[in-house]
């Protein structure tokens, strides 16, 4: 190439550049549109479509039932309820089955064989009581619900429901000055809030997607619904008479989940109208044609992709959780152990708020996996108060029957404000070790990372801190 | 243990005071991390855009636009001296070759990030300007080139203002004027809505005028400035209109300036032709209704509320596509069937 030629380029190049300035800012856009324009005539032109297929009808039909003003909340609601109380009671057989195995059977076989060669306490302990109790207990209580809520949330998906409750639920993200189909992250957040952090994959626009990721942890997870069960059975259904119990107390539970959603909008509207201030810039929401759901191909892959993946990173957490768990029973200065001495510190500000400091540390020792927060309450009180029941120190475990629960928080000094609270915290505080981790990898950020986990901690303390006072207030004047 | 009513009202005092440090913009902390963050370079990359785009830039106008006292815009001044960035001929700041291309550089990453946060993300228009302010100190050359190929090298900004390009060229459209010099009658376009100052912007945004619309000028007098868009006729303050440029058209207009009805007013069950999508439709969001199929003499009919009644979708190429009403009503469609 000559040097005459590369300034005649130059010089084309630059003038382009220049007419490009003065053509203005829409004529990118028109361009556009008249290639699009072109394109969808020439397509028309070529193809030929087939009669409308029969099952138009049907989807119409279906859609005005499912979308409709009088139906749309009410089938909605009733549709989740049955996929959570087929995913809860669907899980307690395999999920005692699994306990069996692990806990009950396979504990103990290494405990044998740990004896029977000789193994130093210490290192038993640590291994089988601390790390392989911690792991075992984690995959039985998580596995089952996972394996029976992912597939049916799949199931809904598939067949097209999902997209129509998003579309319905719209409005109410559009006050919150989110994207509708944040119901979709919300809702996949009650399984696991990990999945539903990556769930959020579907919002396109960068405002929105943060906003449903921050929020997420709101939506009562699966590893939350055993805690919130166990203590509203033993605690609220108490209040009323037995046959009233079962009800009431499934109600509480519900209603610590609509809290959840509650706080889900609200804190949506607050961050978009804070620091995320703005509007949803992209909202289009496809509604595709119901289709029969593919069993087996949804099964397989929402085992294969979401369960697994989420569990696999669970026990990953489980395992130093389960080490740190043992060792700070074990290890003593002085006569109390280290878990001893972080109760103590923590107490009075966990009676402040309403809890005290064994729920307290169990929080922090459960920051990898909700599951555990139980069991571990239940061995750090007996640690504490030297009640008889349990295994040994460090070792966690499961009481068979109600009244020894009850009669071990009583020991504990628990009354009906520190089960309400504890209900509260347990919906509102940090996401586990997996979420955050999901949080960072989603959003490669290490501030909203932070803000994600410790905003849920601060406000739970807010609120059990408020519940508490109250209570205390209208019990002196009662 | 505590009384509770005493720990209420500790704790209430320490809400309203955490209110008070961390209101986001005017809280304490975050004006404190300002001026923590208004570093030297800040500061002289500041000075050196309002030297550049000023006509007659002084220590006080410098001053006033970078909110710090005369004795520290003096101190910018010598380090900008220093590297050569800036010279001073009798009272007048002139900037050295070097000093305005990187001054163009630092334009060119404020316009190309408020592009990018007007395409493709759902930030508040009003918020663009200070979001882009920020970034355009953070983010590196490399940074810049690849948001740029990212947008596929836009020329203007979403206030119309053209977006130098890397090796510092910026040219503004010839014909360009301001709305206020055109003959009376005279149809032209707007080009740009100046962001600065916020609160006359914000006016502008509130009136409905946006980028690419066609005007015809009605009326001017000392007083007020009178003229029409297809959403009607405005009235505006000189003040406002002095903010607006536009470039004239020819006197056949592509089409005429109202057209059809928004798709927001379409009755369950009514079908109509699209006419246009609003200009104020952009970037992601364009993309995925033409994606979609939402182009001119496309047939639309709404067919489903949802159970809130907002949003509705509509039928479009025989997919159901769900839509706000905000964004439909961006949609104008035929007035009849």
């Amino acid at each position: 190439m000559t040097i005459e030629n590369t300034t005649t380029l130059e010089n084309i190049l630059s003038t382009a550049q220049a007419l490009r300035w003065e053509v203005g800012i829409d004529f990118h856009e028109k361009v556009t549109e008249s290639i699009y324009t072109d394109a969808v005539k020439i397509a028309d032109r070529a193809t030929t479509r087939p009669e409308e297929k029969p099952r138009f009808d049907f989807d119409r039909k279906l859609d005005q039932i499912l979308t409709s003003r009088v139906w749309g909340f009410p089938l909605m609601l009733a549709l989740l309820m049955i996929v959570f109380w087929l995913t809860i009671s669907g899980a307690n057989v395999p999920s005692s089955m699994l306990a069996n195995l692990l806990l009950d059977t396979i504990h103990p076989m290494l405990k044998n064989f740990a004896a029977n060669i000789g193994m130093p306490w210490w290192l038993d302990g640590f291994l089988f009581d601390g790390v392989y109790l911690a792991t075992a207990w984690v995959i039985s209580v998580m596995l089952p619900p996972m394996a029976i809520f992912f597939p049916l949330f799949t199931l809904l998906e598939d067949f097209g429901y999902l997209p129509r409750v998003a579309f319905n639920m719209d409005n109410m993200f559009r006050k919150a000055g989110a994207h509708g189909k944040q119901a979709l992250s919300m809702t996949m957040g009650f399984g696991c809030n990990a999945a539903g952090v990556v769930a959020t994959r579907i919002i396109d626009s960068p405002r929105e997607r943060l906003i449903a990721i921050i929020t997420n942890n709101f939506a009562l997870c699966n590893g939350r619904w055993p805690t919130q069960i166990l203590i509203a059975s033993l605690f609220i259904g108490a209040l009323v008479p037995a046959q009233l119990a079962g009800f009431v107390s499934a109600m509480a539970v519900v209603g610590i989940a609509l809290l959840g959603v509650f706080l889900t909008f609200l804190s949506s509207m607050f961050l978009s109208k804070t620091w995320l201030k703005g509007e949803v810039s992209t909202f289009s929401l496809e509604l595709p044609p119901y289709r029969p759901p593919r069993i087996w191909q949804t099964i397989y892959t929402s085992i294969i992709d979401r369960t697994l993946v989420i569990l696999w990173r669970a026990i990953i957490f489980a395992i130093p959780a389960g080490a740190v768990l043992w060792l700070s029973a074990n290890i003593t200065i002085g006569g109390t152990s280290l878990a001893g001495y972080l109760i103590n510190f923590l107490d009075p500000f966990g009676l402040l708020i309403g809890l005290n400091g064994v729920i307290l540390v169990a929080f922090i020792v459960a920051i990898p996996a909700n599951e555990i927060v139980i069991p571990t309450i239940m061995m750090l009180t007996v640690l504490v108060t030297g009640a008889s029941a349990g295994e040994g120190t460090g070792v966690m475990f499961e009481l068979e029957s109600g009244m020894e629960t009850m009669a071990l928080f009583e020991a504990g000094g628990w009354t009906l404000l520190t089960a309400v609270n504890l209900m509260l915290f347990s919906l509102i505080h940090n996401p586990c070790s997996t979420t955050i981790y999901t949080i960072f990898k989603e959003t490669g950020s290490k501030k909203w990372t932070w803000v994600a986990s410790l905003a849920p901690v601060l406000l739970g303390f807010a609120v059990t801190f408020v519940v508490a006072q109250i209570w205390r207030l209208v019990a002196s004047i009662l | 243990m505590v009384n509770p009513l005493f720990a209420l009202l500790v704790a209430a005092a320490i809400t309203a005071l955490s209110v008070i440090i961390f209101t986001p913009e005017r809280g304490f902390f975050w004006k404190w991390q300002h001026t923590r963050e208004m570093s030297e370079r800040v500061l002289r990359e500041d000075a050196l855009k309002h030297i550049y785009h000023a006509k007659n830039a002084s220590v006080t106008s410098l001053a006033g636009a970078l909110s710090i006292s005369t004795n520290e815009v003096a101190d910018v001044i010598e380090g900008l001296q220093s590297l050569e960035l800036l010279e001073i001929e009798g009272v007048d700041f002139k900037l050295t070759s070097d000093g305005r291309d990187y001054a163009l550089q630092i334009i060119r990453a404020h316009r190309l990030y408020e592009r990018y946060l007007a395409e493709e993300t759902g930030y508040d228009e009003v918020n663009w300007h200070e979001r882009a302010h920020q970034l355009e100190h953070e983010l590196s050359p490399e940074d810049v080139e690849a948001l740029a190929q990212k947008l596929g090298n836009p020329t203007h900004d979403p206030h119309g203002d053209p977006i130098p390009t890397a090796d510092g060229k910026m040219i503004y459209a010839k014909t360009r004027t301001e709305l206020t010099s055109l003959n009376l009658d005279a149809r032209a376009r707007i080009v740009h809505l100046e962001d600065e100052p916020e609160a006359i912007y914000a006016q502008l945004v509130a009136e409905g005028l946006h980028i690419g619309q066609e005007i015809r000028l009605l009326e001017v007098t000392p007083l007020r400035i009178r003229f029409e868009t297809g959403q009607g006729e405005h009235l505006l303050a000189p003040i406002l209109a002095a903010n607006i440029s536009v470039i004239p058209v020819s006197e056949e207009p592509e089409k005429e300036l109202a057209v059809g009805l928004p798709l927001s007013s379409l009755e369950i069950g009514e079908e109509r032709e699209v006419v246009a999508l609003s200009p104020r439709i952009r970037g992601a969001e364009r993309r995925r209704l033409m994606d979609l199929g939402l182009l001119p003499g496309t047939v639309i009919g709404a067919e489903i509320e949802s159970a809130a009644g907002d949003p509705v979708a509509y039928r479009v190429r025989g997919a159901l596509i769900a839509l706000r009403k905000e964004q439909a009503a961006l949609i104008s469609v035929s007035a009849e069937a």
